[in-house]
Parts: C-alpha cells; structure tokens; sequence
C-alpha cells in the first residue's frame, strides 16, 4: 500500500493514478527532460499542484504536475533501515540514579535523510548513544509519561507529572529530569513548584530553543547540565535548567516560581525575574547564586499534592478592555481571576463594581503587574485603593504567570475562599520576595 | 584527467538571503560567543567521517560579530525569515543565462557543515534550475545544478582550542553552479571558469572584488578517487592548482607502485607512546614539547622505510602529506625516519626507538607530539593515511593555497546529507515570473565588451580586460567624470595593477579607492601620468596607504611652470653645441634628458610643448 503523506486532491490523484507513493523511486518526464528521484512528503496545507522529489545528490525539487509528461515507478521505496545505533557506553554502578521524564519536545533525536523526518530517541540506549557524556554522569531511567505540544499543555498534565515525580521519588530516585516544549515551561515550572512542596530531591525541567536534529541544538548541553544537577546537587526544589547566555558553556538553574520566557527565540531566552538565577551550571562544577535553598535530603518521606483548578483566568488588562469580560468569566464558571493590571495594579476604575461584585460572590480576584519587573503597589494611587477595597489581592512581585498557577494550586488545595486569599498573599516557595533588587 | 567545477558566486543583493542585514564587511566585531557543533546521527547510525573528523577535534567556535552586518538569525537564535526575493529573481535570471530548466517549487534544503563555518551546522541551500549549458569558445559545457545558498561564516583564525569566525559574511546570497565534469587541459578547465564568470557578470547583478567568487573543484586521475579542492578564489590560480593536484595524484601512483614492488600487500602500523625514549634527546623540537609536558607518539609502518622521503615529483612526498594531516589537527606537523638525520634525532635514539616499536626491518617511524589526546588521536589518523598509501590517491578534502598548491583539510564528506529546512516555506515559482524575469536577461557579455571599443575606442584587449576586471562600474562612471581619455583610465584601473601584480605585488593592496584617487589626481594635473606606476607600486609595497603618501615619498611635486622652464634652460645650456650641428633633431635626446629630471613631476606633453618652444625661440632669437 502506497503511503501518501501530505498529498491530496490533485498530486495526491496524480501519484495513485501512476501508482506512485512517498518513498518510491520515480522517472519523470519534464518539457526539458527526465528526472529520477524519490517522492518524499508534502506538508498538510502546501497546494495540490505539485509533487516533491529528492534527487539523487539530496536535493528537493518541486514540480508542477500540470507540465509533468507522465511519471513511471522505478522500485518501491525502501522502508527506512532502523539499524541499532552504535553500542551505548554502559554507565557505572556507583552513579546517581536519575529519571528523565519525557512530556513532549525532542530533547534528542535522529534524522532519516531519506525523507527528512526526525525520529525522537526514547531509551537510555538511544539516549546514551547519542549523548555519551551522559552515561558519566548518571545512570539515567528514560520515560515518556506523554508526548504533547508546550502549547497544548493543561492542569490535568501537571498533575500526572507531579504524580509521577512522587513515584519516582518513593522508588528512591536521586533526581529527576523532566523536558517539555519551551513556550509553556514556565507555567509547569511554577505549577510543580506548589504540587510538589517539600520534595526531598531536584527536580529540574528542561528544554531546547533549538531542536535536536541540528548539529547546534542548545538540547544537549542542557540535558547533561539538568541530569548532572539532578544527580548531584546539595539542594532540592523545582527549578527550570536552560542556557545562561547564547553561548554553550554554563546553563543557568532558575527557581520554578520566578522564572519566565522572556525571548521568543534565543538560547538564553528563560530568565529569573527579580531574583537572581539559583545556580550557575558548567562542565567545571556547579556555582550557588541564591542562598537558603532546600536541601537534599535522604529518605524523607514526601507527597505531593497534584490537585489544580482549571477553572481560573489569566486576564490581561488592555485600555478598551470590555466591562462585561468578567461578568462573561463569571458565568462561565470561573472562580478566579490573576488580573494583569497596568503599572502598579490598576485597571480602568468603570471596571471596579464588576470586580467587586465577583469578590463578593466569593470568586477569587488577584492583581500581578504586566511590568514583568518591579512590584504592585496599590495604595499609592485611589485607583488602587479602590480595588483594594472591591477585594482585590495585590500580588506584591508575583510573576503573572506563576500567580495563575498558584491560583489553580490554591483554590484546589485550600477548604474557604478566606484560606485561598491568604494562600495568595502568603509566599509558599519563593513566589513573593521581601526586597525588591532589580 | 577529470575535473569538475563549481563556481560560487555571492550576489550584488541589498540584504542576506535570509534576514534583513545589509551586506557589509566589518572592520571591527565587538561581540561574540562561543558554540559546539555535535555530530548528529542519521537514521542508519553511521556519522559522516568528515563530521566526526571535525568534532574529534574538539574544539569550540568562537563567534565575533557586529550589530551593523549580522543579527541573531546569523548568530543561529532566530529562526531564518523568508528567502530573499532579489535573489530568487537573480538566480532565476543566472539559470536562464545558462539555458537551465528552472524548478516550479523551490524547496530549501539543510546541508550539514559541521567545520563550524555556519553557526546552525548546516547550509540553506536550494535548487533552482537543474541542466542548461555554457557556450565556451563555440563549445558548450553542460551545466549539472543552478542552487542557491548562503554564504558561511569569514574565518579569521584558530588555536588549538578554538576556531575564530567573523558573522558578516553568513547569510549572504551565493549562487553556486556546477559545471560536467571537463576532460581536458587544465587551462580548458580555466577557461571555462572564466566565461562563466563573464556571463554571471553581465547579469550585473553579482557582487564584485576578491572573495566574491570562488571555485571548488573535483579533481581525479584514471582509476583514482576523488579529491575536492575547496576555495581556489583568483582565477587565474585555477590551472596552476590542478597541475598541482595531478601531479600529487600521479606522484601518490608512483609512491603506491613502489610500496607493491616491495612485495607489500597491506601496510601494517603499530602506535606506541614513546615520550620517555625523548626525556633527554637530541632533538630540539622533541625536547621542548616533552618538557612541556606533551606526549611523543610513534607510527610504525612495516616495509616503508625510504619511502616517506621519496620525492617522485618535486614537493611530493608521503611524509608531507602526513605532516599536512597534523597540521590539520593544530599540530606542529611530524618527524619521520626518512629525515631523522636532518631533524636531529641521533642515530642511537632511532636504534632505540626501532627496539621499543618491535618493528620488523625496513619500517618507518612517524612521530608526532602534543596533548595526549591530540597526539593519540593523530596517530591514528596517521595509521589511516598509511595504510591508504598502498590504493594512491585517498579521497579527501582539499584546500588550495594562494600559492596554487593544495594542502589536506579533512576526510571527504560522505554522500551530502540534506534534509528540509522546515522553517522555510517552498516558494512556487509561477510561469509569470519566469516570463517577467525573461525580459531582463542581460546582452551577452561580448556585446557589452564591443559596447566598450565603441563607446569608449578602447582596444579589444582593453575593453575585455575593463570588463573581466573589477572596476567595470568605475571605469564607465570615471570615463564620464574627467577630462582624461577613456583608454587612459582604463590603462591605469587594469592594465598597470596587472602589470605590478606580475612584478610580485598583491592584488589586494591595491584597491579600488587608490586607484580612484590616482585617477583623480592626473585629472586634476596633480601628478603626472607618467608616474602612475610608480606611485601604484609603493602602495602595494605598503610604503604609503594612499596616492598623496606615495607622491611625498617619491618626493613628487607637480613642477611649476618657472621651474621646468629653468631646468629646460639648464639643458639647453649644456647641450649648446649640439643644438647648433643638429638642429631640429636635436628634439629627441633633449626631451630624454629633460625627462630624466622631471618626469612623474609634469606631464610628459606639457614637456614637449615647452621645449619646442624654447628651442624656436632660441632659432628666432639667432636670427
Ligand atoms: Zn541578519
């Protein structure tokens, strides 16, 4: 059976009626001459007037298949060799024992130069075929818990994950790794923060701006830096590990609360917001930048509390921002709202009966800066006051991103509305600091 | 003999092929940052020697850039943008040139490079055209591909830990076409290098001066492999790096043939550190690199004593093809037994170091010194390239030297390994387009070369030197623009940098904006043009940067009228007596002595004109 992947309506006709598929080898006649070459795929949305072939030097060439004088099937295309890759090193009895949990994005992978497609490595095998710097480092327990995009995240992963991290570290695990798409990790990172309070290892995220089919993917000195601290470090906690800067050599550990994307493509794109990074990680040792993190500990007895609400908003204010937006959230259910509010937490004052009203009916309303930097303050102007006093809780310097997770986590782990404001106001895991730095 | 060529040309467009930066060579590169490329693996497992070769290496890349020419697409932080339609438009037109068929889809490809000259480890390229040919004197040479690719990374520099680029260059557009392999003389092989060259000239849409175009070549002998000579960048080195390479090639021939007669069938190798046989040796080199704390490692090879020396053709020998591959690896080279006596490693030293190898009679030694790692991984390098000394030619990457040699680069990449650039949509090239770019396909280069004679009354010579030269641009805008005969311009912008750069000088000292100068200042009656070449030459010696320094070190200084008129008083003076019995004849020998005092002062008519006139004068004034 032919496989036609990305072909439809007429190449995809075109291809059946010469009895052609991807893979196959195939001559055509063109206005100019015939072409030998090998039919790889299309993309989903490209038009259906063409046909793609890899000509023998690795090339691909479009052609039009109104000007195409026919196409002849040479020999089927020969399934790709999936050869075992070299022999992994074996790594050694005494290293730490580290679970790298897969949740999406590739943080390793091989290329099948045939048709282009990259296939993701999945065990340790592979893993450490790839990377053998790693079986140095620690004896590695590959798992894919499930393999979604960043962007498609919910609470509903979190919480498998944090189920999973308690597992792994009632199985006496000595660290744990965790790779995830980039655009969300910055949210899983605070949501783990809370589910897993008290967590006796490292439990370090990471990711790759680049993907790992390319000899320069930022995957593989991140990778190495996460397990090694996930093997090694004095502390414990959630933290996120990604290159410190565009250059390979350190990777920077950001705590889970305070951490956010703050660059839609480059390597250092992750960065501590108001506090510096936890520690600095590099092939030469690892460097403490923060003082009073957790420590390790051994044997400790650890649950985590994997519960969220997902019925909470994140609702950035915006100058023509519509009154009944809130009013809308509130019917739909939703029983808390991280308003990112302007300046040092203000919204546009005709806003603040809505607000007030859905406090009242014992929704949870907080306010976070759309600054990123620096503090709420709402006392400063009687805009603020006035919130204040419709039932707003000021943030202090809370991420908005980390306020909406803690706002999932508390409304689902607290027994009152008054136990989930003064949740809010209390800093669990780092989210609030004291003094303001930079 | 079979040579293929490809031809690398970087287009005259506003902005890279894939971002916005303007083309611009920076003189300084205020940031940088440092990268690793790793190998990645196909799906069959194997890595490409060449890739390994590089990453065994082990060393960084160090970025250096500037915000002016590069941006983050080039620094490998943002995803390439859409693919520059100038030089879409461009190669479209090249392909046309060429009678190349164009593709209806363009679809850019990865190509890994992994020497670290692309800060992604691969190269965007793109088919545009597949066939087509080249008219070469009457003969027409079939054209394989028309691609269309970005340029790499500038090299400024390595050490032993680390590789220097510069990222103005990356990114820029190059088209890149392929010619048929070409059976003939090497001088043919030029030829039709140059013609290619004239006909992506005329397009008028491709970037002039040095380094804008390159030529890679692949060069084989009868039977042997391959060997792909990357970067010859004038053209007129081109025939003299395949007379090299052929020679290499069939020199290798002879040493094999010599290796069989021995009876030799396999050459067999045996690597031993030998660092404490060197703790007090005679050899200086050795010494300083085992006190440096650096490990000397022998390569023995059974039966090929005599052989690392031998010299079948001058400059070619086994020996220094091993030393090239050490060089490669940032070594200072090797010592082999061949030359131990010239090297100074003592006659007891080589008996102990045979005793400590085990080796059979008739071996020979190889040693190589550095870090252990390096030293070790050098070696076997070397067990490698031994042991393929039995099959001749290896195949290989080639770089050519400036002075027409080629020196070893690396193993020959395997088959091209591509796959899609997924950040980059194809582009559908509509028939409307082609149409469109049809009617700009530019007069044939001849026609614009008789265009010259005619405009400008050059000589054919002439008007075909202006255009296969540089400055075809400015000698049209300084035609224009001065009252100085067009072939007196030409003369100085072509002819006499041509003529300095057989007498030894280097091309690019002298540049465009020198010469601009110069003609400026004969217009301007600053200096005569009789002293052009000389003014030329001290600048290319770099004993002025510009034509005002050259003229005050020759201490040229534009003579006033008073002043020639004294000096050609004094010579009349002198020569009285020959003036009375010659008469008007006596013209030419005055004026070759006035010269002699003046000339590069005054232009040489001005000279002629004063001294006639003094000499009517002086008939007048005898009555
Ligand atoms: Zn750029």
């Amino acid at each position: 059976m032919a496989d036609f992947d990305g072909y439809r309506g007429n190449s995809l006709e075109f291809l059946m009626r010469s009895e052609a598929g991807v893979g196959d080898m195939v001559e055509v006649g063109t206005e100019w001459g015939v072409i030998t070459g090998t039919v790889v795929p299309r993309y989903q949305y490209d038009d259906d007037r063409h046909i793609v072939l890899k000509l023998p030097s690795g090339y691909n060439v479009g052609l039009s298949i109104d000007r195409l004088k026919g196409l002849t099937r040479k020999s089927s295309g020969e399934k790709p060799a999936f050869a075992p890759p070299p022999p992994p090193p074996s790594p050694k009895e005494d290293l730490p024992r580290v679970a790298i949990l897969g949740t999406g994005g590739t943080i390793a992978s091989r290329v099948d130069y045939r048709t282009g497609a990259v296939h993701p490595a999945i065990s340790s095998e592979e893993l450490y075929a790839l990377i053998p710097e790693l079986s140095e480092v620690a004896r590695i327990e590959p798992e894919i818990i499930f393999s979604v995009y960043s962007e498609n995240i919910e609470p509903e992963n979190w919480s498998r994950i944090a189920e999973r991290v308690s597992e792994a570290v009632a199985g006496g695990i000595d660290g744990v790794v965790i790779t995830h798409g980039t655009d969300t990790l910055g949210y899983t990172a605070a949501a783990l923060t809370f589910a897993l309070q008290g967590v006796p290892i490292p439990v370090i995220l990471t990711a790759a701006q680049r993907s790992s089919d390319r000899p320069s993917s930022d995957a593989v000195l991140n990778l190495v830096g996460a397990v090694s601290v996930a093997g090694y470090a004095s502390f414990s906690g959630v933290y996120v590990a990604m290159h410190d800067s565009e250059s390979d050599g350190r990777v920077a550990l950001h705590l889970g609360t305070r951490v956010r994307k703050n660059h839609t493509s480059a390597r250092d794109a992750f960065k501590s917001v108001g506090v510096s990074p936890a520690a600095l990680w590099s092939r030469e040792g690892l460097e403490i930048h923060l003082e009073g993190l957790p420590q390790r500990r051994k044997a400790a007895k650890f649950s985590s509390k994997p519960r969220f609400e997902a019925k909470v908003a994140l609702l950035k204010f915006f100058p023509s921002m519509p009154l009944t937006l809130l009013e809308a959230l509130a019917n739909g259910g939703t029983r808390g709202v991280v308003i990112e509010g302007t300046g040092l937490g203000h919204v546009n004052s005709k806003n603040i009966p809505f607000i007030r009203r859905f406090a009242e009916h014992g929704g949870l309303v907080c306010m976070a800066s759309q600054c990123i930097n620096g503090r709420v303050n709402m006392n400063v102007y009687d805009t603020g006051r006035d919130l204040l006093s419709a039932g707003v809780i000021p943030l202090e310097d809370m991420l908005a991103e980390t306020a909406l997770a803690k706002a999932m986590w508390v409304l689902a782990n607290s027994n009152s509305i008054e136990e989930a404001r003064s949740m809010m106001r209390a800093s669990l895991c780092g989210e609030i600091t004291e003094r303001t730095l930079r | 003999m079979k040579v293929g060529i490809e031809v690398h040309q970087q287009l005259a467009t506003k902005k890279k092929l894939f971002c916005s930066c303007p083309i611009v060579k920076s003189e300084t590169l205020p940031l940088q940052f440092e990268r690793r490329l790793r190998p990645t693996q196909s799906e069959l497992g194997h890595i490409d020697p060449a890739a390994v070769f590089e990453f065994a290496k082990g060393r960084s890349n160090v970025y250096r850039w500037n915000p002016e020419s590069s941006c983050l697409v080039e620094a490998d932080e943002e995803p390439p943008h859409k693919m520059n339609e100038e030089a879409i438009d461009t190669s479209i037109l090249i392909a046309q040139l060429l009678h190349s068929n164009l593709v209806d889809e363009i679809h850019v490809m990865r190509k890994i490079v992994i020497d670290g000259s692309n800060t992604s480890g691969f190269q965007r390229t793109a088919v545009i055209a597949l066939g087509g040919e080249l008219s070469v004197e009457g003969e027409e040479v079939g054209v394989q591909t028309v691609t269309l690719e970005e340029d790499a990374a500038r090299i400024l520099g390595e050490d032993a830990h680390s590789r220097f680029f510069a990222l103005d260059r990356l990114g820029v557009s190059l088209v890149e076409i392929s010619l048929d392999p070409i059976m003939g003389t090497p001088e043919q092989v030029e030829k039709a290098a140059l013609y290619l060259g004239r006909a992506l000239r005329s397009t008028g849409r491709v970037a002039r001066g040095l380094g804008t175009i390159r030529q890679d070549l692949n060069i084989s002998t009868t039977g042997g492999s391959v060997v792909e000579v990357k970067g010859v960048q004038k053209l007129n080195l081109l025939a003299k790096v395949i007379v090299y390479e052929l020679t290499r090639q069939v020199g290798l021939g002879k040493i094999a043939a010599d290796i069989k007669k021995r009876g030799i069938r396999r050459v067999r190798c045996t690597t031993k550190d030998v660092t404490d046989l060197f703790r007090s040796a005679t050899s200086k080199v050795l010494v300083k690199s085992v006190k440096s704390g650096e490990r000397v490692v022998c390569v023995s090879a059974e039966g090929l004593a005599g052989l690392l020396g031998y010299e079948p053709y001058q400059g070619i020998r086994l020996g220094k093809e091993l030393a090239e591959i050490a060089r490669a690896n940032s070594l200072g080279g090797v010592i082999h037994s061949d030359e131990f006596g010239r090297q100074g490693v003592s006659k007891e030293e080589a008996e102990e170091l045979e005793k400590a190898m085990g080796a059979g009679k008739g071996s020979a030694f190889v040693l190589v010194a550095g870090d252990e790692s390096k030293a070790n991984g050098t070696a076997a390098l070397l067990e490698v390239r031994l042991g393929q000394a039995l099959g001749g030619v290896p195949a290989e990457t080639r770089a050519a030297t400036e002075e027409g040699e080629t020196r070893y680069m690396r193993p020959r990449p395997g088959p091209a390994r591509m796959y899609p650039e997924t950040d980059v949509p194809e582009i559908v090239v509509s028939p409307r387009r082609k149409e469109r770019l049809f009617e700009d396909v530019p007069v044939p280069w001849g026609e614009k070369v008789k265009e010259y004679e005619k405009k400008y009354s050059l000589s054919p010579e002439l008007a075909l030197q202006v255009y296969d030269s540089e400055f075809a641009h400015t000698f049209e805008r300084l035609a224009q623009g001065t009252r100085l005969t067009p072939s007196v311009i030409a003369t100085l912008l072509v002819e006499i940098p041509v003529r300095l750069t057989r007498e030894g000088i280097k091309e690019e000292k002298i540049g465009e904006e020198v010469l601009v100068e110069l003609v400026h200042a004969i217009d301007e009656g600053r200096v005569a043009k009789e002293a052009a070449p000389d003014l030329l030459r001290v600048v290319g010696e770099g004993k002025a940067v510009n034509v005002e320094e050259a003229a005050k070190f020759l201490k040229l200084k534009r003579l006033g009228q008073a002043e020639l008129g004294r000096i050609i008083d004094e010579v009349v003076r002198k020569n009285r007596s020959m003036i009375l019995s010659k008469g008007e004849d006596a013209f030419s020998p005055l004026m070759g002595e006035v010269m002699k005092e003046v000339r590069g002062r005054v232009d040489g008519q001005l000279v002629g004109e004063a001294l006639r006139l003094r000499l009517r004068k002086r008939g007048k004034g005898k009555g």
